[in-house]
C-alpha cells in the first residue's frame, strides 16, 4: 500500500517519521509530506531506518491539491484546527475539478491528549475517513463526540502510542545519578511562577551535589538564547550567573539521548513524561499546582506518578517512587502492539 | 418523616443551581433551606427568588460551621466554586471532629451543563460523599477519568437538567423569541457585534415577532466572570437605532419563557429551562462548532440552526425538535432528577460510608488540602506547633502556586531566617494568613 503522511512541523513531523518506519516495517511504502526535511532520529523502531521513507517537500495545501498526491492509495493527514477543514475541502474540490474520486483521508491526534484538549482537536477530524485514536480512553471519547454530534459510521482504528517513542531501549544510565527536568517553555505560562519554580530546582541542586539536574526543553527552543520565552526553565537557568555546576541546560535536539540516560524524570506537563514511564524511569509528574486543565492535569491524573515537589525530596527517595498505573497507561495505548498492522487492515478495507 | 436539608452557595448562578432543587421541596417528604453566603453584586432578584421559596440564611463560611442548628439538617449541599468547595468539605470535616459533632453526609453538583473543565472540577469535588452529575455524558466522563484509581468509589448520583416546573407548550404564546446572552459566549468583542447584527436582520426580516435579549445579568451586578462590555453598550455601539421589535429585557428569565415561543442561545444551560417551560428552543451555529463557546455539547441536539440564513422567526419556531436520545445522553429526562439525590441520601443514612481517603500515594486530588489558602492555614498551624520545616515545606507549596503573593514569600522569608531570634522576629511582624 503506498502512503503519503501529511504534516507542518514539530511534534508532528517526529511522530509521522515514527509512524512512517513502522508502517514501512508492516509492509507499505511511505512518503512524508512536510516543508521540513524528516531528520534522522533515535527512536525509531527496531529494523525500520529513516531511509524507508520517501520526502515530498510539499506544504500541506499544495499537497492537498498536487497531482503528485493521487499516486497514493490513502493520505495521512497529521495537521491540526483549522489546517484539517482547508485540506479535506482543497483535496476533494481538486478531484472533483479533475473528476476523479479523492484519495482515501486519514487522520488522528498526534499527542496524548484528553478531555477538553482531544474534543477541540477531534472536532476538525470529524468527517475525514477514518480517524486513527491511541488507545481505549480515545477511543471512548470520541464515541462520545459522534453520539454527541449524532453522527454514526465514523470509521475509527486504535493505533497505539504511535506519537511518542516507546520501544525498548539498552542505554545504561550514566554513574551520576540524572535528574531530568521536562521543561514546557508554555507551562507554567507565568514567568515569575517559573522563576520561584527554577529557584525551588536550583535549591535542590545544590543540597544534592551527588545529583546532575538536567532542565531539557521538552521541545527545540528558538536557537538564538535571547529569543527563549521567559516562561521556559531553561530561561532563567541561562540568567543565573552563579549556576550550580551540577545543574545543567540542555538541548532540545538531545531530548531523546537525555530521556535515555535519565535516572528519573520530572516534569508538570509533558508528553515525553510517558515516554519515560514507558522505559520504567522513576517519574514524578508535577503535583503542586493541583489538577489543572491547561497544565495538562486530566491527562496525568491516573498515571500514579504525580507527587508535590516537597514530597520527592532528597532526591534518593525517588528510586522509591512507585511505578506507573499500567491499566492508565495501556488505556493511552501502550496496550496495543500491533497498530500499524491494524491501521493498514482498516485502510485495505475501506479503499473503493 | 421529613428530611431537612441546606443548600449553600455563593454566586448568582450557584444560587439558581440551589434554587432549581430547592424547587422540588414539598415541605413534608423534604425541606429545603438555603444559605447565599454574603457577596457583593449578588442579583437581588436572585435572593428575593430563593426567600419566596423557602428559608433563607446570610451567613458567612465561618458563622455558618459555627452555628449549631448545622446539626438539625439531615444533609448539607455545597454549590461553591472549586477550592472553596474543597476547603468547605476539609473544614467542615475537621470541625465537625473537633467538636465532636455528628457529621452529616456532604453532596455537590454543577450549575447546569459542564460545557469545559469538568476533569477539573470533579478532582476539586472528590471526597464528598455524593457528587451530583447531570446524566450518563457526565457520569461516564467520571468512570474514565477515575477508572483504575483508588478514587473509583466515588459515589455519584444522576439529578439531570430539568430545572423548572414543566409547563405545557402553548401555541397561542405571543410571537417572541427570548435570546439568552452570556457574558464570555462569544467573548471577543468583534463576535459580540457579530451577533447583535445577526439578530438586528433577523428581527427587521420578523416584524410580526418580538425579540428579547436576556443579559446574562444587569449592568450593576456580577457573575463568575468578569466582562468590560455590558450587551447593552454593545447593542447601542453596533446599532445605533436597533429595530422596534429588538429589546433588552431585565425580566425574569422563567417568566420571559413561559410567555415566549421560543428560545435562542449559543450555549446557555437555559435552553433546558425553555423545554420544561413549554418553549421551543434554538442554538446559534453560526460561530460554527467551537470549545471555546460550548456549542460542541449541542451538536447532537436537533437544534442548530444558522440565525444570520434563517427565512424568519416563523421558520426557525417551526422546525425545532430536540433529538431524544441526546437530550438523555445529557441528562433531560424523567429519569434523571432531584428525587433520585434524596433516594441516595435515604440510602447514605441507613448505609453511611467512610469518607473517601483523598491522600494515596502517586496521586494528587485538587481537594486534598492543595488549595493555597489550605495550605497557608496549615503553615500557620504548624507554626504554632513549632514545626518549622513542616511549615516551610507548606509555604513552599504555596508559594509555587501563587508566586505573585507577597505575604507568602515574606512568610517563607522569615522562616528560612537564621538566628532563631532573628526568625521569630520576623514572624512577629510578618502578616499571618487568616481567612
Amino acid at each position: 500500500m503506498r502512503l503519503g503522511l501529511i504534516c507542518d512541523g514539530e511534534p508532528g513531523l517526529g511522530a509521522c517519521q515514527r509512524l512512517g518506519c513502522a508502517l514501512a516495517h508492516a509492509g507499505a511504502a511511505v512518503t512524508l509530506i512536510s516543508t521540513a526535511p524528516p531528520a534522522g532520529r533515535p527512536g525509531t523502531p527496531a529494523g525500520a531506518s529513516n531511509d524507508a521513507l520517501g520526502w515530498l517537500p510539499l506544504a500541506p495545501l499544495a499537497a492537498a491539491t498536487s497531482d503528485l498526491v493521487q499516486g497514493f492509495d490513502a493520505l495521512g493527514v497529521f495537521l491540526e484546527g483549522s489546517a484539517l477543514t482547508a485540506f479535506r475541502s482543497a483535496h476533494q474540490q481538486a478531484a472533483e475539478l479533475r473528476g476523479r474520486p479523492a484519495c482515501l483521508l486519514f487522520t488522528g491526534p498526534f499527542r496524548p491528549l484528553c478531555g477538553d484538549a482531544l474534543m477541540a482537536d477531534l472536532l476538525p477530524r470529524l468527517g475525514y475517513d477514518l480517524i486513527a485514536v491511541q488507545g481505549e480512553a480515545q477511543r471512548q471519547e470520541l464515541d462520545w463526540l459522534l453520539r454527541s454530534c449524532g453522527r454514526s459510521g465514523q470509521a475509527q482504528v486504535m493505533l497505539g502510542l504511535w506519537c511518542l517513542p516507546t520501544e525498548p531501549i539498552g542505554h545504561a544510565p550514566p554513574q551520576d545519578p540524572v535528574l531530568l527536568v521536562l521543561d514546557n517553555a508554555q507551562v507554567p505560562p507565568s514567568p515569575f511562577a517559573n522563576r520561584v519554580l527554577y529557584q525551588r530546582l536550583r535549591s535542590i541542586a545544590l543540597e544534592t551535589p551527588s545529583w546532575q539536574v538536567r532542565l531539557q526543553p521538552d521541545a527545540p527552543l528558538p536557537p538564538d538564547p535571547s529569543d527563549w520565552p521567559e516562561t521556559s526553565l531553561l530561561w532563567h537557568g541561562l540568567q543565573d550567573r552563579q549556576r550550580p555546576a551540577n545543574l545543567q541546560l540542555g538541548e532540545g535536539d538531545d531530548l531523546l539521548l537525555a530521556l535515555m540516560q535519565a535516572s528519573a524524570c520530572l516534569g508538570i506537563g509533558s508528553s515525553w513524561l510517558i515516554t519515560a514511564m514507558v522505559w520504567g524511569k522513576p517519574t514524578v509528574v508535577l503535583g503542586d499546582y493541583g489538577i489543572r486543565t491547561e497544565f495538562n492535569g486530566p491527562l496525568f491524573f491516573g498515571s500514579g506518578c504525580m507527587a508535590r515537589l516537597a514530597d520527592s525530596l532528597p532526591l534518593e527517595r525517588l528510586r522509591e517512587r512507585p511505578a506507573v498505573n499500567a491499566a492508565w497507561l495501556d488505556a493511552r495505548g501502550w496496550g496495543i502492539a500491533d497498530g500499524p498492522a491494524r491501521l493498514l487492515r482498516q485502510l485495505e478495507a475501506l479503499r473503493p | 418523616m421529613t428530611v431537612n436539608v441546606l443548600l449553600v452557595a455563593d454566586s448568582d448562578s450557584q444560587l439558581l443551581a440551589c434554587q432549581a432543587l430547592a424547587r422540588h421541596g414539598d415541605g413534608r417528604e423534604v425541606r429545603f433551606t438555603v444559605n447565599a453566603i454574603p457577596r457583593e453584586g449578588t442579583p437581588e432578584t436572585v435572593l428575593q427568588a430563593l426567600e419566596r421559596g423557602g428559608p433563607l440564611w446570610r451567613l458567612t463560611p465561618l458563622q455558618l460551621l459555627a452555628d449549631p442548628r448545622l446539626d438539625d439538617f439531615a444533609a448539607i449541599g455545597v454549590y461553591l466554586t472549586g477550592s472553596k468547595l474543597a476547603e468547605f468539605r476539609s473544614v467542615y470535616q475537621l470541625s465537625r471532629e473537633q467538636q465532636r459533632r455528628p457529621r452529616r453526609p456532604l453532596f455537590c453538583g454543577f450549575n447546569g451543563v459542564v460545557l469545559e473543565r469538568f476533569e477539573e472540577a470533579i478532582a476539586w469535588r472528590l471526597g464528598y460523599d455524593l457528587i451530583c452529575l447531570n446524566g450518563p455524558r457526565d457520569q461516564a466522563r467520571l468512570e474514565l477519568l477515575l477508572r483504575h484509581t483508588p478514587f473509583s468509589g466515588q459515589r455519584t448520583v444522576l439529578t439531570g437538567l430539568g430545572r423548572q416546573r414543566p409547563q405545557a407548550p402553548g401555541n397561542e404564546r405571543p410571537r417572541r423569541m427570548v435570546f439568552a446572552e452570556q457574558v464570555v459566549m462569544p467573548a471577543a468583542l468583534a463576535e459580540r457585534r457579530r451577533l447583535v447584527r445577526i439578530l438586528a436582520r433577523l428581527a427587521r426580516r420578523s416584524p410580526e415577532w418580538e425579540l428579547l435579549i436576556k443579559p446574562r445579568v444587569a449592568p450593576h451586578e456580577s457573575t463568575f466572570h468578569a466582562v468590560d462590555t455590558h450587551i447593552s453598550h454593545t447593542l447601542r455601539d453596533t446599532l445605533g437605532s436597533p429595530p422596534a421589535n429588538l429589546q433588552l429585557s431585565y425580566a425574569p428569565l422563567p417568566k420571559l419563557l413561559a410567555q415566549s415561543r421560543l428560545l435562542g442561545t449559543v450555549s446557555s444551560t437555559a435552553l433546558f429551562d425553555a423545554l420544561d417551560l413549554g418553549c421551543r428552543a434554538v442554538v446559534m451555529d453560526d460561530f460554527g462548532l467551537r470549545p471555546d463557546l460550548g456549542t460542541p455539547f449541542f451538536a447532537g441536539s436537533g437544534l442548530l440552526r444558522s440565525l444570520a440564513t434563517a427565512d424568519d422567526l416563523d421558520s426557525l419556531a417551526a422546525a425545532a425538535d430536540p433529538d431524544p436520545a441526546w437530550l438523555h445522553w445529557v441528562g433531560y429526562h424523567p429519569q434523571f432528577s432531584p428525587a433520585n439525590l434524596l433516594e441516595a441520601l435515604r440510602e447514605l443514612q441507613t448505609h453511611p460510608l467512610p469518607p473517601l481517603q483523598l491522600s494515596q500515594p502517586g496521586y494528587v486530588v485538587n481537594a486534598a488540602d492543595l488549595s493555597t489558602n489550605q495550605l497557608r492555614r496549615g503553615a500557620e498551624t504548624a507554626i504554632r506547633c513549632g514545626d518549622l520545616e513542616e511549615a516551610t515545606r507548606l509555604l513552599e507549596m504555596a508559594q509555587l502556586q501563587r508566586p505573585d503573593n507577597r505575604n507568602i514569600s515574606r512568610r517563607l522569608a522569615a522562616l528560612r531566617l537564621r538566628p532563631a531570634l532573628l526568625r521569630r522576629l520576623a514572624l512577629l511582624v510578618t502578616p499571618r494568613f487568616r481567612l
